[in-house]
């Protein structure tokens, strides 16, 4: 049974390649839980589809509950695999969302630069996840749709410095051009704790997105 | 129906993508084309003696086989009595569609138009139903208050639209499934959906025990798993051609038809479910086990739906929706909402 956090042989072993030789230096393998979060129609599963099979729909179907991805990024000597929930964007589907970022070790909170309502309902999800997420989870701010310059209605700056006050991570982002899509995802991998000292999967507690009734088996990186 | 086993585009004008399976939807076609071209003739033999639809116990055991798809209009309309409700009000789309609208409501439905089958040829910008689904989509958000939009309609009304071709039609059959056939999926709060997916949860752990242990040991909650499967009704989940027989069913004999594909689908893939042994394997389990041949192979899992569930009574499911219900209401009594 796989848990969140880090592990030294579990993908090594499972490679298709031949393992390493003995005493050759291992990559450590990380799992994470994020999800994504944010008003409808800001961009939340363009950016996810971007991120994993590189594509970009004009018109992307809504997201209705949740969508589950995967993606693996390698780190320097860490290889950081995702768990990604990409979750519905209207408010009536906001009673679901716990189960979503419950356990979460990662969120990126989505809003629409050219519109203004979507980075205040972005607020409420950083509140949000700073009231009943994980405390030790990594935020990070995406002001997506950076494309639509032209019809900005969020400023940078604004955006910055809101991001700056609450700790969060920030880019904005285009899943359109691909602008900051690795680089928001790699930025958010450096920032999660890898190592035991550090916190590691404990961030987010269990992997499980139930209130499972097992004791979590530990944890990060050996 | 036949040209479409080569056809990039199927007969609701669904594009079929790169990695779509030919050969194993013309093993399906070439038997289920027998099947249809049967019940075709039954149907209108039947109709051809002038006989109204009403809901009778040849109408349901017809209804379970599949009704041909050039009668689901009319048929959907007298076995769910959408027509009862049309006919105490036969003006009510068109005064609705009269306006005014609600500007809110408006953005919320123009925001989906384009997000809705977008790989399907009648609902490009340029072809006309992102117009009638507007229409749809806006009449009835203006007649129910209490529903307004919830995402997930757009799909349902969009494979109305597909199936019976006329706005009218669709809207009062979208009326009837929201108000009669479901309890509250849609609302605010989408109690009722909750309250279902638990109902769900207790029917599997009683109906398949192992699997439903085995799932909650790997942490993923029923409600992820099916969430869409209730919203949409299977629409965007199983092959379209399954999704409007189970909607043949819906229509007659209401929501319990609901529990019997969950159900169905959970059982007949036990093995696969049970061979998962970590969450994202099991993730990715739940995504095929609705793509896969027995899915597609939507005749014989119409039949398998009756039979693989084993009982299931429109009072077990009752009593349980009350259960869980009650429970909802004293856990908000204790808790008041974020």
């Amino acid at each position: 049974m796989s848990t969140n956090g880090c592990n030294d042989e579990a993908m090594a072993t499972n490679r298709s390649g031949a393992q390493r030789p003995n005493g050759a230096p291992q990559t450590k393998v990380c799992q994470f839980k994020l999800v994504l979060l944010g008003e409808s129609a800001v961009g939340k599963s363009s950016l996810v589809l971007r991120f994993v099979k590189g594509q970009f729909h004009e018109y992307q179907e809504s997201t209705i509950g949740a969508a589950f991805l995967t993606q693996t990024l390698c780190l320097d000597d860490t290889t950081v695999k995702f768990e990604i929930w990409d979750t519905a964007g209207q408010e009536r589907y906001h009673s679901l969302a716990p189960m979503y970022y419950r356990g979460a070790q990662a969120a990126i909170v989505v809003y629409d630069i050219t519109n203004q309502d979507t980075f205040g309902r972005a607020k409420n999800w950083v509140k949000e996840l700073q009231r009943q997420a994980s405390p030790s989870i990594v935020i990070a701010l995406a002001g997506n749709k950076s494309d639509m310059a032209a019809k900005r209605m969020v400023e940078f700056d604004e955006a910055q410095a809101y991001a700056d006050e609450n700790g969060l991570l920030f880019m904005e982002t285009s899943a359109k051009t691909a602008m900051n899509v690795n680089d928001i995802f790699l930025a958010i991998a450096n920032k999660l704790p890898k190592s035991e000292s550090g916190g590691g999967s404990a961030a987010g507690g269990a992997r499980r997105l139930a209130d499972g009734d097992q004791p979590r088996t530990s944890t990060c990186c050996k | 129906m036949a040209q479409s086993n080569f056809s990039a585009v199927d007969e609701y004008g669904f594009e079929r993508h790169e990695d779509f399976d030919y050969a194993s939807y013309e093993d399906f076609m070439s038997v289920y084309l027998k099947v249809l071209a049967s019940r075709a003739h039954k149907w209108s033999t039947m109709l051809g003696e002038g006989k109204s639809v009403k809901r009778t116990n040849t109408i349901k055991r017809y209804v379970r086989k599949g009704i041909p798809s050039e009668h689901r209009p009319s048929v959907w309309m007298a076995i769910s009595e959408a027509d009862k409700m049309r006919d105490l009000a036969p003006d009510l789309y068109h005064k609705i569609l009269d306006g005014p609208f609600e500007k809110e409501l408006v953005d919320l439905v123009k925001t989906d138009l384009p997000r809705t089958f977008p790989d399907n040829i009648y609902f490009t910008k340029e072809a006309n139903h992102q117009t009638h689904l507007f229409n749809v989509l806006i009449a009835y958000a203006h007649n129910n208050k209490v529903v307004g939009y919830c995402q997930g309609l757009n799909y349902i009304a969009g494979l109305l639209l597909l199936s019976t071709k006329s706005e009218e039609t669709s809207f009062w059959l979208l009326k009837v499934l929201v108000e009669k056939i479901l309890p509250d999926y849609y609302t605010r709060t989408m109690d009722g959906l909750i309250v279902d997916i638990e109902v769900l949860s207790e029917l599997v752990k009683s109906k398949a025990p192992d699997v439903h242990q085995h799932v909650i040991n790997l942490g993923l909650p029923w409600a992820v798993i099916t969430t869409k499967w209730f919203v949409c009704l299977f629409a965007e989940v199983l092959p379209i051609e399954t999704v409007l027989r189970i909607w043949d069913c819906l229509f007659y004999e209401g929501s319990k038809i609901l529990f019997r594909v969950c159900i169905t689908l959970i059982k007949t893939n036990k093995e696969a479910i049970m061979a998962c042994n970590d969450f994202t394997t099991l993730a990715e389990c739940f995504k095929a086990i609705v793509k896969n041949a027995s899915a597609l192979h939507c005749h014989e899992f119409m039949q398998s739906i009756f039979k693989v569930p084993g009982t299931l009574s429109n009072a077990t499911i009752v009593k349980l929706r009350d259960r869980f219900a009650k429970q909802r209401r004293e856990q908000q009594q204790k808790e008041p909402p974020r």
